[in-house]
């Protein structure tokens, strides 16, 4: 090889390679508006943003697949908890995690509300369906017609199963995710009352539950226990 | 034998913090490996979370990795160009600035000040006296560089590597609104070095070392030099395109980011058949035995980690299921290894010897440390791809919890513990090896002390 194509290799690779990438990032930034809804960048997400920044989550956590790979993956938490979910965790994780423990920030209400304002907003980025296993929970799928037993018309209880985010971890008549059991016979296997107790506070059930505390009144949660018994 | 040119020497305490910060960073990432496989405790998980480690773990990687880039740069510079440094002084200040910077930034982690994106966690303004060191270190070389007015390809790879690095770290200074643009342009940053400028850097001070110890001509190096920087500019810049898949880019991504990182590992494969090339046409088999080791472990496990591990994943069909895993965590252990960690050794090893007033040192300790080390980071990264396909089918297949697929991978946690021990007796070897180089027996035995000349003629 001469000195003149060695030479043409370097700046043709170079230049050819530069300015591809140079005009898909323009068009990048055009599309990304849409993508990513940027007009629904309000300041409340974007002081969100400098929370999720202030303690450091992303290195523990990834966030579209970013970041340390110790903790959950955070694009989708807001389908998987929904606000009162995050809420929760972040103010007591003790309470949730079993063997591998999430720091206790002294994050106050404000920057809380912001935070879930940033992974609401995230949420809703188009990222080309990742992570798979978050799709089964995407608010579309869980607002399609369903069996005829959690129907929301049908009883109050089954209304709240989906008002309040059961199905991101549990499924009734093959709708919902996988982390928890699957509930849609698990009034012939637990009582009513077990059930309650469940509701209220797992781990006095179960010492090693992972599923955190409902906030839901008495009331609620004696409907709520009594639709789950009825599912035999 | 005396330094061709004495300001070469600011050299010394440049590869001397680098190598202890080597220590400090390994010695953290047992403590994360440790961290996966057993319970720490809430109290001490309050005070000092696994985020904190994991940002000095990784930002002690950094910094020693620049910091033996710019010591190897300082040394090779006043050769290259044939004339003293512009300023040793400036040298110095550099240095205690950086060192400064980066002992403050890794203390202020502990106590919660950070910047809070992954890698770049400096924090304003001690990411700002980052980018004055850098410019520090610029002028100082560029000073040299033109003072000198001796224009070789290799002084151009190079300082157009260390210009390229300090460009990429300004798209870090900014907030990003938007955490798709913040990611985009992280990329920029990480991507981009060290599929870039690092690259640009790395194949300038392996074809100077290169030309110092065989007899291959520097026009055909130099030639050659073009070719790959092409092929790694090439496949490197839109390469950057694999992390945009999952972000929120448009889809198009998934095309050019698959196909120019398919090509990725091409002209590493080119360096390898270069150092096969250069180790097949030595001529001086006496002096740096362990050079050519390191060279060619260099080219083999680069080609290895960030050629083979990385085209394992980049296809967006199997970047799918294993991003943002330890499938990940694999390949930036070994490629970051094979490409940085093996460079810098390589060039401590070349250098070391002659700031130390040596001719020739016992290569023995050294290269039983270089296979140490380069059999254990492969076992650790066996051990994390373990991890990572397990992760990977349990939690993306599967589509099961996130803490029930690592429960079953803290088995292979445990066993990186151990592997981290055993990594870090490897590097503490190094270490007080290259703090302690000696003249080789044979040489003691030789009353006159001239063993270069003896040792030659006996080939």
């Amino acid at each position: 090889m001469n000195w003149k194509s060695a030479k043409l290799i370097f700046y043709l690779g170079t230049f050819i390679s530069l300015a591809i990438f140079l005009v898909l990032t323009f068009d990048t930034h055009r599309q990304v508006e849409t993508l990513t809804h940027a007009d629904k960048l309000s300041p409340e997400v974007i002081a969100g943003k400098r929370v999720w920044h202030k303690y450091n989550c992303n290195d523990c956590h990834t966030i579209l697949g970013f970041g340390s790979y110790y903790a959950p993956d955070m694009t989708k938490a807001y389908w998987r908890l929904g606000a009162d979910g995050i809420k929760r965790i972040v103010r007591e994780p003790e309470k949730y995690t079993t063997w591998r423990k999430m720091p206790r920030f002294a994050v106050t209400d404000e920057e809380l509300d912001r935070l879930v304002a940033f992974l609401r907003w995230t949420s809703e980025i188009d990222t080309n369906e990742w992570p798979p296993q978050d799709q089964k929970l995407k608010p579309g799928l869980l607002a399609q017609p369903r069996p005829a037993a959690v129907s929301a018309g049908l009883s109050p209880g089954a209304a709240l199963f989906q008002e309040k985010g059961c199905f991101s971890c549990h499924r009734l008549n093959d709708t919902g995710g996988t982390i928890g059991p699957d509930l849609t016979h698990v009034g012939a296997r637990v009582p009513q009352a077990t059930i309650a107790k469940i509701l209220t506070d797992p781990r006095s059930v179960k010492a090693d539950a992972i599923m955190p505390p409902t906030a839901l009144s008495a009331p609620e949660t004696e409907m709520l226990a009594r639709f789950l018994g009825e599912m035999k | 034998m005396p330094l061709p040119y004495k300001t070469q020497r600011v050299a010394y305490p440049y590869f001397v913090i680098a190598l202890l910060l080597f220590v400090l960073q390994v010695i953290f990432g047992i403590w994360l490996a440790l961290s996966y496989a057993v319970t720490i405790p809430q109290w001490l998980v309050d005070v000092l979370p696994f985020s904190t480690t994991r940002a000095i773990h990784t930002n002690l990687l950094v910094l020693w990795i620049l910091l033996g880039f710019m010591g190897t740069t300082y040394y090779m510079i006043p050769e290259e160009s044939e004339r003293e440094l512009y300023s040793p002084k400036l040298a110095y200040a550099q240095l205690a600035l950086l060192t400064g910077v980066g002992v403050t930034a890794i203390i202020g982690f502990i106590f919660g000040w950070t910047k809070g994106k992954p890698l770049l966690e400096i924090p304003f303004p001690l990411d700002w006296l980052v980018v004055v060191g850098a410019l520090i270190f610029l002028f100082n070389v560029g000073m040299t560089i033109v003072l000198a007015r001796r224009w070789t390809v290799i002084q151009g790879s190079l300082f157009g590597g260390l210009v390229f690095l300090a460009a990429m770290y300004l798209f870090n200074l900014p907030f990003y609104n938007n955490l798709t643009i913040d990611w985009y342009y992280w990329w920029w940053v990480i991507h981009l070095w060290v599929e870039g400028a690092w690259e640009l850097i790395a194949a300038a001070l392996t074809a100077w070392i290169l030309i110092k110890i065989t007899s291959v001509p520097r026009e055909t190096v130099e030639k050659w030099l073009y070719v790959e920087l092409g092929l790694f500019l090439f496949t490197g810049i839109t390469g950057t395109g694999h992390h945009y898949y999952w972000l929120g880019a448009p889809k198009y991504w998934l095309w050019f980011g698959g196909i120019f990182s398919a090509l990725e590992p091409l002209p590493i494969l080119l360096m390898v058949a270069d150092a096969g090339h250069y180790v097949r046409n030595r001529r001086m088999e006496i002096k740096g035995k362990l050079i050519f080791t390191l060279a060619t472990g260099m080219a083999i496990i680069h080609f290895i980690g960030a050629g083979f591990w990385g085209f394992l994943h980049t296809l967006p069909q199997i970047n799918y299921y294993t991003h943002g895993s330890q499938v990940t965590v694999a390949h930036g252990h070994i490629a970051f290894f094979g490409a940085y960690v093996l460079l810098n050794l390589m060039f401590f090893y070349y250098a070391m010897p002659k700031l130390r007033g040596l001719e020739e040192f016992d290569e023995r300790r050294g290269t039983f440390a270089f296979w140490w080390l380069s059999i254990t980071m492969m076992l650790m990264t066996l051990a994390f791809s373990v991890a990572g396909v397990l992760q990977t089918y349990i939690e993306r297949v599967m589509g099961m919890g996130y803490m029930t697929a690592q429960a079953q991978m803290r088995f292979w946690f445990a066993i990186l513990v151990v592997l981290g021990g055993a990594l870090l007796a490897g590097v503490i070897l190094t270490v007080v090896d290259l703090l302690t180089l000696r003249a080789p027996r044979s040489a003691e035995r030789d009353s006159a002390g001239r063993s270069a000349a003896a040792t030659v003629s006996h080939s």
